[in-house]
């Protein structure tokens, strides 16, 4: 039984480490070549500065989805999160800008209180993460009836100029996101912290031998990806001005598909908040290609199933030799881990 | 004493026959004299247009005074507590039940159930399939392609010479827009171009679709003369985006929504081209719908009118039948069309 395993990740993830900045730098100037020669308009300066800023929304989404991931876990309470704090951040000051700091205390304290419950459900009680998170986002979704009825209103002006405002010639949300990635990206990479936790979840068996508190970081996971969710959620509460009480809805599948996209293994490990970020720009682009190229809705459905399709499977493709050595390391942390598991 | 006494209770008296009299008078002759319950069914309430819909169904049922109960059930969204909604009202014994049958035909058997276990069925809005009068009492529907040629009309009005026309609705498919462009295309000849992908651009009704939607269609098109939407307020957050092009809002016909009227007054300065028109949003279809549940159950007399046809609302061009509305001190998210007060939406969609 151990062998078979032991064989099978070999195969998948030998390129897993700079793969996956490759494939999404080189899908992603694919897809703008593309855009460049069949619906250039998707590429035009309003257009971007239109979509840009939802991009900028995904990929806060999916960052907090990778540190959950990196922890072989799943968060599908991303929906119930990202609704739960536009509602609270519109329901509560209800128009009246000095109610608005209360609110954005409020939504980030309950992500906080939700996250911490998904992580002690997934990292003490060990329960498996998709139970847990589907719970936690039914649990969500009653708060939000129980604060809006499903009906968050119209938001404040001062939120509206802070998410939705431009600062050199960028959204604000864009330099949102990219101050968020990068906060990311030194915590990860140059804290003590950020390096105990990628450790952790590529090997927690191995973390725990060495005295790492292994339940704390997994829990942590949890906890920050809700504060990043929360994030998104403002976000799109001061963008859309008249947001619906689900819009976490639509952000699930694809706050999954940028961490893939993005090459962080889903047996947990070690993140990759770069290319994560330019999975986003990538999806983002990608439908707006699919708008500009002006074809049938299903047609726009297909295109983006079979973008994605492809940007995944070049994973499946061998690369030069020397990649090979660049990731023996992480082989063998998952090789390990896949016989474990 | 004794006089005074009686004179106070003859005018006490008088007074209540009177009053009497108004009561009499002021019953619609909708409501029958049968006393009867009824509950009003909603395939999604989560939203604010449901809010002041469901609250306009509850002030008309409330003129009737031999309704004697009166329930309200939210489906959620959710198909499945829809139809078991229907069941137990149906099973509870109430007997009139007005449905906002979202789930479309996957409702009807629960509505045929309903109908067999002797409860008066009025669904309304949406289209569920099946016959009126077999399957449930009768259908009160709203003629969407009605919309369609009012705002074809104001469009041929402001471009007698044809021009670009972008269609926005909801989710791909859905029977509204489809009605809606059937709607346009009566009146609207081939020198009006539809610049969107056949029949419309889905938006999901969802602000932040709508507004990378619109992006798009906006990047892509140098010359829109006139967007069409089915879903006004929807579009709030996603017309500011024309000044990323450095371009004008153009003409917009569309639903009404105290959001959208504020948001022309406070921008039609910057934007030449943004002229106004909308129909009523249709939360008052529902009062249709319970007048006829009300006047099947009670024994009333039935009303005339079979199908809801949504008056046209503002008109930023001729101000007829209304100019351009807003009331900036009450929330964003009600419909000044509906015969309900403003004031008092604004208490159902706030409570």
């Amino acid at each position: 039984m151990a062998q078979s395993p032991r064989k099978q990740p070999r195969q998948v993830s030998r390129f897993a480490l700079a793969k996956g900045f490759v494939t999404v730098v080189i899908s992603t100037l694919v897809l703008i070549g593309l855009c460049y020669a069949f619906a250039p308009s998707s590429l035009a300066a309003g257009a971007l500065a239109g979509s840009l800023p939802f991009a900028a929304i995904l990929m806060i989404v999916g960052l907090g989805q990778m540190l959950v991931v990196q922890q072989g876990g799943f968060d599908l309470s991303v929906a119930g999160g990202v609704s739960l704090s536009v509602v609270l951040a519109t329901h509560y000051p209800s128009g009246d800008n000095a109610q608005l700091l209360p609110a954005v205390l409020i939504a980030y304290a309950c992500a906080v209180a939700a996250g911490l419950v998904n992580g002690f459900i997934v990292g003490f009680v060990r329960l498996n993460a998709i139970v847990a998170t589907i719970g936690m986002n039914a649990l969500i979704y009653g708060v939000v009836f129980a604060v809006s009825g499903g009906v968050p209103r119209i938001t404040t002006d001062l939120l509206a100029q802070i998410a939705g405002g431009d600062s050199f010639g960028l959204g604000h949300s864009v330099w949102i996101a990219l101050g968020i990635l990068i906060v990311t990206v030194f915590a990860m990479k140059k804290t003590i912290w950020g390096r105990k936790f990628e450790a952790i979840g590529a090997n927690p068996l191995a973390a725990a031998a060495i005295g790492l508190d292994v339940r704390l970081y997994q829990m942590m996971a949890y906890v920050l990806a809700q504060l990043y969710y929360c994030s998104a959620g403002l976000l799109i509460a001061g963008i859309t001005t008249q947001p619906t009480a689900f819009q976490g809805d639509s952000l699930l599948l694809p706050s999954v598909a940028v961490v893939v996209l993005g090459g962080t293994s889903l047996l947990g490990g070690r993140g990759f908040p770069i290319s994560t970020a330019i999975a986003a720009l990538f999806l983002n682009q990608l439908s707006q290609f699919a708008f500009a190229v002006g074809v049938p809705y299903s047609a726009q459905t297909i295109i983006q199933a079979l973008a994605l399709g492809l940007g995944i499977g070049i994973y499946s493709i061998h690369l030069p030799s020397y990649f090979n050595k660049i990731n023996k390391l992480s082989n063998r942390e998952e090789e390990d881990e896949a016989i474990v598991s | 004493m004794k006089l005074s006494y009686l004179k106070g209770t003859i005018a006490l008296a008088a007074s209540v026959l009177s009053l009497a009299g108004v009561a009499m008078a002021d019953t619609p002759s909708w409501c029958g004299p049968n006393k009867a319950s009824l509950a009003l069914l909603d395939g999604f309430g989560g939203n604010s247009w449901r809010l002041v819909t469901t609250a306009s169904g509850a002030a008309e049922a409330a003129l009737c005074p031999s309704i004697t109960d009166y329930q309200y059930a939210d489906g959620q969204g959710n198909t499945q507590k829809a139809i078991s909604d229907i069941k137990s009202f149906a099973a509870k014994g109430v007997n009139a039940l007005v449905v906002f049958g979202d789930a479309g035909p996957a409702v009807l058997p629960a509505l045929k159930a309903a109908t067999a276990a002797g409860s008066i069925v009025v669904p309304y809005r949406v289209d569920v399939g099946g016959e009126a009068g077999k399957d449930y009492t009768k259908f009160i529907g709203s003629s969407f392609k009605d919309d369609g040629v009012s705002w074809g009309n104001w469009i041929k009005g402001i471009l007698p010479k044809g021009g670009n026309v972008l269609f926005l609705s909801g989710p791909a498919g859905n029977s509204q827009g489809l009605d809606e462009l059937a709607g346009m295309k009566t009146v609207l000849d081939d020198s009006y171009k539809f610049i969107n992908p056949e029949p419309f651009d889905v938006t999901n009704w969802d602000p932040s679709l709508t507004q990378q939607v619109l992006s798009a269609e906006i990047a892509k098109n140098d010359k829109i003369d006139v967007i069409v939407s089915d879903f006004g307020p929807s579009l709030v957050g996603a017309l500011p985006v024309f000044k990323k092009f450095n371009r004008s809002i153009p003409a917009l016909a569309t639903s009404d929504g105290n959001s959208l009227g504020c948001f022309w007054t406070d921008n039609v300065k910057d934007n030449p081209d943004f002229k106004l028109f909308t129909v009523a949003t249709g939360n008052d279809n529902v009062r249709l719908a319970v007048q006829w549940a009300v006047a099947e159950a009670t024994g009333g007399t039935l009303p005339t009118e079979e199908i809801f046809k949504a008056p046209v609302f503002e008109d930023s061009v001729s101000g007829k039948p209304s100019a351009v509305q807003c009331r900036a001190d009450l929330p964003g998210s009600i419909y000044l069309s509906a015969v309900m007060s403003g004031d008092d939406q604004a208490k159902a969609v706030t409570k």
